[in-house]
């Protein structure tokens, strides 16, 4: 009994010394605190700077209306009145409003044919053209979402208007017209704003790759000063991976609950995102997600050997992670073989668990999945990086032998490869 | 001559790093390479297709069973039923489904006694396209459903079936998408993302390959093979990268143009020249920042935060227009902002040299930027007095 309580509290004391220790390192590290303090801080407001509106309103189009009849006249005013478009120019003829296209003074072109009005008249479907630009999408929907809206509008009007003339009340004429109305409900980002879907991700992006950065930057400064973390237990010979990992995970773990909170939490305050998630479901996910991503990125860390390499060989991930979130392009239209890629990254779960209950106001039941595959990668991430640990350490231990090994190796081979390399970066 | 050979001296230095340290090549080729592959794959399928749609059928009847029968026959959606309005709302909660479509109760029994039933829909637009993509499969469908109403009672009343149409849609939208007649993401998204990625990868490494000279304190082993000349030091370097990048640009417009067969209205050559200027805009850029801050991992940072802002502000997924006004200007900034507008122009519009000359200058004018830091680069390559973690 004597002996388990003074493993226990060895265990307790270097699990102590190495958080701590860790810790130190962190806030020694100039680069390390710009990444964790200034960017984990900084990024997520000027995200919320950038994407402040995130609705784009009155984009110009031009007309050109060769009906130039009451019922073209008519659905022209009423374009202009959306939200959506501007009629910017009204043009003589598809010439003119093609060359302000090209010159991208509009984004898109209406045009109504000359017989527009007769037809309408002869009871006819009449047919008008719309020309959307398509180097965004946003212009195209809102060309399109426009036109389509007024299009509607126009028909039940006219339809109106000829059942009153043949003789039906209003109520008979609605009955026709629109036999099944609708109601229409987007409770969660009712106009469809590019922000409020997209910063709902952005902030959990950035909690993962600006722990992943800052974490590879201290493990890339010590392998580079050969004093990596594996070497730290000496006294462990080997032994008691487990507070080696749980004592650095600790010390992030600890740093970025508190930024976490500030990410998912303060920040969405501040710029008004939509909170409708309970305080607690939100802190019981940071839990998990947070806690993921250290062991996340302890297990990617180990790649890193130079200090500055991460950002060389991983920058180009942060905007990969945030299409395999899933929030833009559908989970169900992504490959197969992307959907299993996917599942290595946290924020995948991390960020749909994210919207679905602070962003659409869930609770835990509706980032049930989320939260089990979370909980699956913590353990496999853990796993991971005990095995990391235990290998560099094993390799940190036998170094000299390794070394004698290769210098044994170098004799029998007859090449000095250490002065072979200077000479080659010298250019001797 | 004299600068010649100095140059040819460091270009000889250069590639010798290159064949030690594989992270230059693993950074560059292999990250495009990666990146490449993952954007041509991701969007294979150019517009979504099959996207759960829930429905909560209340009626239950002919009338609504057809109409879920058309729905899943849709290319977007495919029908997904829920028993009550609390499970599909769970769902869609969940993001497992884009949206619900409550049929009311008895709504065969209302539309036949012309008691105008009130159908009612709900869509999840934080899962964006899914969401948008819904929304238009349902107007769609819900639009459709009350024609056919109407066309009932018309072909009831006697109405001849060509004078039908004019009546139930008196004006119709014929939509031409221009340059992208299909709306295909994948064109439309890879066309910038894979520039996109090539600038953030230009300036991260060609940073991270000035910076390493401080680094490792070789730099004034640089100054020293070219006699002391920083120009030529730059040029020397320039010249090896600027041919990598351009290959990898090359390639990049040859992939997506010639074997992916994205649409052009313009001709590739003109887009060859858009992404050489790219290239060089963004080096230029590498180069400024570095300078200013000759400190590796600082200048690493910040190049980082450059370059990964440039997505957002270049304005290819939110327009710049929509941004707040005083974040606009810093749009120009940005190679790939001008590299869009040229990319617009020449891909969509064919607009030609009249089109996109003056993007060509503004390209052009970044490359003035190396000249503002050149002496500042040179003092710390000297001196080696920043800190160099």
């Amino acid at each position: 009994m004597a002996k388990r309580e003074t493993y226990a509290r060895t265990w307790l004391k270097d699990f102590c010394y190495i958080a701590c220790n860790e810790l130190k390192q962190i806030f020694s590290d100039g680069g390390v605190m710009l990444i964790f303090f200034v960017a984990g801080l900084l990024y997520p407001l000027l995200y919320n700077v950038v994407y402040l509106n995130g609705i784009l309103n009155d984009t110009p189009i031009a007309v050109v209306d060769e009906a130039a009849c009451s019922e073209s006249r008519r659905y022209i005013r009423e374009l202009d009145a959306t939200r959506e478009v501007e009629i910017a120019y009204k043009c003589i003829n598809m010439d003119e409003a093609e060359r302000l296209m090209k010159e991208r003074k509009v984004n898109g072109i209406v045009l109504f044919p000359r017989d527009f009005g007769e037809k309408i008249q002869r009871m006819e479907t009449s047919t008008i053209s719309v020309y959307c630009d398509m180097s965004c999408f946003l212009y195209y929907k809102n060309v399109l979402m426009s036109t389509n809206h007024v299009m509607l509008h126009e028909i039940g009007r006219i339809q109106v208007e000829r059942y009153a003339a043949a003789g039906f009340t209003d109520i008979e004429a609605a009955q026709l017209v629109q036999g099944i109305p609708y109601e229409e409900n987007n409770p969660y980002n009712q106009a469809f704003s590019y922000s409020i879907f997209l910063l709902s991700a952005i902030l959990l992006v950035i909690i993962q790759q600006t722990l992943f950065y800052g974490m590879s930057l201290l493990v890339g400064t010590q392998r580079e000063q050969n004093r990596s973390f594996a070497s730290l237990p000496y006294h462990l010979q080997g032994h008691g991976m487990g507070r080696v990992v749980l004592g650095r995970g600790f010390a992030y773990w600890g740093l970025y609950m508190a930024i976490g909170i500030y990410i998912a939490l303060i920040v969405p305050a501040i710029f008004g995102l939509p909170q409708r998630g309970q305080f607690w479901n939100i802190m019981a996910l940071l839990l998990f997600f947070v806690t993921d991503c250290v062991y996340f990125s302890m297990t990617f860390s180990t790649l890193i050997t130079k200090r500055e390499s991460v950002f060389v060989l991983f920058l180009f991930m942060s905007p990969i992670c945030l299409f395999l979130t899933g929030t833009s392009w559908p989970t169900t239209a992504i490959p197969g073989f992307w959907k299993v890629f996917s599942y290595i990254f946290p924020t995948t779960f991390g960020v749909q668990a994210f919207i679905n209950m602070s962003t659409a106001g869930g609770d835990l039941s509706t980032a049930h999945d989320q939260m089990i595959a979370l909980t699956i990668q913590t353990v496999v991430y853990f796993f991971l990086s005990t095995v990391a640990v235990y290998i560099e350490n094993w390799i940190i231990r036998h170094k000299e032998e390794i070394e004698e090994r290769k210098a044994a190796l170098e004799k029998e081979i007859g090449i000095d490869f250490h002065e072979e390399d200077r000479k080659m970066i010298a250019g001797e | 001559m004299k600068t010649w050979n100095n140059i040819k001296a460091v270009i000889r230095r250069e590639l010798r790093i290159f064949r030690q340290r594989p992270i230059y090549l693993l950074g560059s080729i292999g990250a495009i390479t990666f990146c490449t592959v993952f954007f041509l794959t991701f969007f294979r399928d150019g517009l979504p297709h099959d996207l759960p749609m829930g429905i909560v059928d209340n009626d239950d009847s002919s009338l609504s069973r057809n109409f879920i029968q058309q729905m899943d026959a849709t290319q977007l959606g495919k029908v997904v039923m829920f028993d009550n309005f609390e499970e599909a709302r769970e769902a869609m909660m969940s993001g497992k489904v884009t949206s619900v479509c409550v049929i009311p109760e008895g709504m065969y029994a209302d539309v036949s006694a012309n008691r105008r039933p009130v159908f009612t829909y709900y869509l999840n637009g934080l899962y964006f396209v899914g969401g948008a993509l819904a929304y238009k499969n349902i107007l769609t469908m819900i639009n459709l459903t009350n024609g056919a109403v109407q066309r009932q009672v018309l072909r009831a009343k006697g109405v001849n079936e060509n004078a039908i149409m004019g009546r139930i849609q008196p004006i119709s939208i014929d939509t031409h998408q221009i340059g992208n007649v299909t709306t295909n993401y994948g064109y439309y998204l890879s066309n910038m993302m894979l520039p996109a990625m090539l600038e953030l990868i230009i300036i991260i490494v060609f940073i991270y390959s000035l910076g390493a000279e401080l680094k490792y304190g070789t730099s004034r082993h640089l100054l020293k093979t070219t006699d002391g000349s920083m120009l030529d030091a730059l040029l020397g370097k320039l010249i090896v990268y600027t041919v990598l990048f351009s290959a990898i640009g090359l390639v990049l417009i040859i992939c997506l143009y010639h074997w992916m067969h994205f649409p052009i209205a313009g001709s590739i050559w003109n887009m060859f020249l858009a992404i050489v200027l790219l290239v060089l805009a963004s080096e230029s850029m590498a180069i400024f920042i570095i300078g200013c801050l000759p400190i590796p991992r600082l200048a690493l940072s910040v190049g980082a935060l450059y370059s990964v802002l440039g997505f957002s502000l270049t304005g290819f997924t939110l327009p710049v227009e929509a941004l707040p006004p005083y974040i606009q200007g810093l749009a120009a900034a940005f190679p790939l902002r001008h590299y869009f507008h040229f990319y617009t122009q020449e891909v969509y519009f064919a607009g030609g040299f009249a089109g996109w000359y003056p993007e060509v200058i503004h390209l052009l004018l970044f490359l003035f930027l190396p000249l503002t830091v050149i002496k500042r680069l040179k003092g710390a390559y000297v001196n080696q007095n920043f800190p160099t973690n």
